[in-house]
């Protein structure tokens, strides 16, 4: 009835189309993805007049497959029927920013102005100049932007882009409050969660991981942390009831990663070269994963994988293209700099 | 106001967020191709049928296998409505068979196998597959395409949801080279069957005069010999090749081989002791044992289903091959040899003595199992 109803009507399409989308972030499912794809199927091809809104949704869903290239055209698409469509701006310097095409970003964040609130013009602006050699300085800057002003979606936004940034400063501590923050105003937030968890294991905190993410094993990136942490605290093996539950997770990873690959998509690319890396210790196999996935995404969790499969695999020199990225963006981080150093010795 | 509202229901969508979550959608397509026949399974996720046609009647959420039978006839439905196979002779009409449910790491699948005949025998197969597709884009069918031992895999759906596969034609090609080869191997590896034969046509460019071997004034009388050999040879083991391939007649292997060596060893004394100069029908009795030698060799092989015709019509082949480069090789030389001395003194005698003895061995080891 609904689905009748929404191959007639865009005002009900969309939104429909907007719910799913939302879903597939609350439970991380791709399905909904796809049923969001096929609300939007009526609005987006050339027969019936292109609605701007679904294009930007359909650029969205394109994003959220890590089909960046072909979500620019969509995206492009629509800013040329309207240019003043700030939802499509942001996504825009999102998936820009995704790709380490920075300058481009940073053009985008300025199109959202007239239409945004000017607190969400500078989170856009600001997150990228501290991926450009101004850490430092836009830290502060979000910093100072008052909390309290901001509806909770962008206060987590604001929360986590300052724990990333003060984590890329080394300040770990500081890093951590703004998770806590960040995920007390959005609890949904699987991203947040995620970076939460990975800078508990980098100092080695297995136990505390498995408390943040318990009841979050429905998401394949939460698993997998889930998993690390596991094997971090020995619970391998079928002996025992938690060595079960560990293989058993490994092998559904396993399979989303050969059904994916199967697929010819490379949505947890990323994942999977951690995967081999941490859970595997198949380094030749994550390097393979970790370049494929360079070629497709260059967010500083990229350059980590990147720099941490080269060197285990006893090849850092290819990490190069990752290095020239970094020096050529004054990209600071002090997750990274081990290998940097590292491998100029 | 207003305005943000609408922009905060963006600003969800938008954080700098990677994908997280489950995989995508699935569909687990086999086919077997057999002639003219396909058979496979067609798997989908409990929940994808669900979203498709309904299957939870009670809406508690949950699907039980009764909830699953009750739904087979409309999943049989729907399948056939989204899932359609053709050859280069049309549409090979589906029958879909009886559900059961399989359980992968990623939940709960419903497994329904299918069969499906076509017109002509398929060598073009045309996969329309739509299933899932209205409600969701991003659903694939993963198609596994066996035909014989080869197998090929492919994505079906979003914009490749008809595609085409050469089957039996590129397999046959392959076959059909790999039948060849081994009819050629087999020959030329088979001693046994080769001496048969040089064992019968060593004389062929002698004739027998009064007693005595006289060397053939022309090529045309050792032509004709040659031609009447071998081709009798190539009948006779040609026919029982067949009769044994398709198992019409079966004779116990021990008995086939010993045979064969007897048959050397007839071939070879009928040269130091002439019986007769029709050495045609020599070779055309015995050709029908080692024709039955032949075959126990592809059976060894197997023959592929839906294409047993062409791999036995490409061993045989292969065979022929494999005889007649032995005939160009050796002919020539012995015709020009047949006027000397050594050739009717030596090679005749010497050669079938030799030969006879050592198919005398054969003959002991295969009789009695040595």
């Amino acid at each position: 009835m609904t689905r009748d109803l929404a191959r007639t009507r865009a005002d009900v399409a969309l939104p429909l189309a907007q719910f799913y989308i939302a879903r597939s972030r609350a439970t991380g499912d791709l399905r909904y993805l796809g049923y969001a794809e096929g609300e939007l199927l009526p609005w987006v091809g050339s027969p019936s007049p292109v609605q701007p809104t679904a294009l930007v949704l359909q650029a969205t869903i394109l994003q959220s497959r890590h089909a960046f290239d072909p979500a620019l055209v969509e995206l492009d698409r629509a800013l040329a029927i309207a240019p003043n469509n700030a939802q499509g701006w942001l996504t825009r310097a999102t998936i820009l920013r995704v790709l380490g095409r920075y300058p481009e970003a940073l053009l985008s964040c300025g199109r959202l102005a007239p239409e945004a609130e000017s607190s969400v013009v500078q989170l856009c602006e600001q997150s990228l100049r501290a991926l450009t050699g101004h850490l430092q300085e836009a830290y502060a800057e979000v910093e100072s932007i008052p909390p309290a002003a901001l509806p909770p979606p962008i206060q987590a936004w604001r929360d986590s882009e300052l724990a990333e940034m003060a984590e890329r400063l080394g300040e770990d501590t500081a890093a951590e409050r703004w998770f806590r923050e960040g995920l007390r105003v959005a609890p949904e937030d699987v991203y947040l969660r995620a970076a939460y968890a990975d800078l508990m294991l980098l100092h080695g905190r297995a136990a505390e991981t498995l408390q943040l993410l318990s009841g979050y094993d429905s998401f394949e990136p939460l698993l997998l942390r889930i998993v690390i942490a596991q094997r971090l605290l020995g619970d391998t093996g079928m002996a025992t009831a938690a060595g079960r539950a560990t293989a058993t997770a490994q092998a559904r990873l396993e399979s989303a990663f050969a059904l994916e690959e199967q697929r010819g998509e490379s949505v947890h690319r990323r994942e999977q070269a951690r995967f081999l890396l941490d859970v595997e210790h198949r380094p030749e196999a994550s390097l393979a994963a970790a370049l494929e996935n360079w070629r497709v995404q260059r967010e500083p969790d990229d350059v980590l994988i990147l720099l941490r499969a080269a060197r285990e695999a006893g090849r850092p020199d290819a990490a190069k293209g990752a290095r020239d990225f970094l020096a050529q963006n004054q990209l600071q981080d002090s997750r990274l700099e081990p290998y940097i150093e590292g491998a100029r010795r | 106001m207003k305005a943000l509202a609408a922009f905060l229901g963006a600003i969800a969508l938008t954080l700098p967020l990677s994908v997280f979550g489950h995989i995508a959608s699935n569909g687990f397509l086999v086919a077997d191709v057999q002639d003219t026949r396909l058979q496979g399974s067609i798997e989908l996720a409990g929940r994808d049928v669900e979203v498709a046609i309904g299957v939870d009647a009670n809406h508690d959420g949950k699907i039980t296998w009764g909830e699953v039978r009750a739904s087979a006839p409309a999943l049989r439905q729907y399948v056939a409505g989204h899932l359609q196979f053709a050859t280069q002779g049309g549409i090979c009409p589906l029958e879909l068979g009886n559900v059961q449910v399989n359980d992968r790491v990623d939940g709960s699948y419903i497994w329904l196998p299918w069969s499906a005949r076509c017109a002509t025998s398929v060598r073009k197969l045309r996969v329309h597959y739509t299933l899932m597709q209205d409600v969701d884009p991003s659903h694939r069918g993963l198609l596994t395409l066996t035909d014989g031992a080869i197998a090929q895999t492919a994505v079906l759906g979003g914009a490749s949801s008809s595609r085409a596969f050469d089957v039996t034609q590129a397999s046959a090609l392959r076959t059909f080279g790999e039948y060849l080869r081994a009819g050629v191997w087999h020959i030329l590896s088979g001693i046994d069957h080769l001496l048969f034969l040089v064992s019968l046509l060593l004389p062929a460019v002698l004739l027998r005069d009064r007693g005595s071997w006289e060397p053939v004034q022309s090529a045309r009388p050792a032509f004709l010999s040659i031609l009447k050999v071998v081709t009798s040879f190539t009948l006779a083991h040609s026919i029982t090749l067949a009769l044994a391939a398709f198992g019409i007649i079966r004779l116990p292997t021990r008995l086939t081989e010993s045979i064969i060596a007897a048959s050397i060893i007839v071939a070879a004394l009928n040269n130091l002791f002439p019986v007769t100069q029709r050495r045609g029908r020599i070779a055309f009795a015995f050709g029908l044992l080692h024709g039955f030698g032949f075959a126990s060799v592809l059976a060894d092989m197997g023959l592929p289903e839906g294409a047993r015709l062409l791999s036995l019509l490409a061993f045989n082949l292969g065979i022929e091959c494999g005889q007649l480069s032995l005939v160009l090789l050796i002919m020539p030389v012995a015709y020009a040899l047949r006027r000397a001395a050594l050739y009717e003194r030596l090679v005749l005698p010497f050669g079938s003595a030799g030969v006879a003895a050592l198919a005398g061995i054969w003959l002991i080891q295969r009789a009695f199992g040595y």
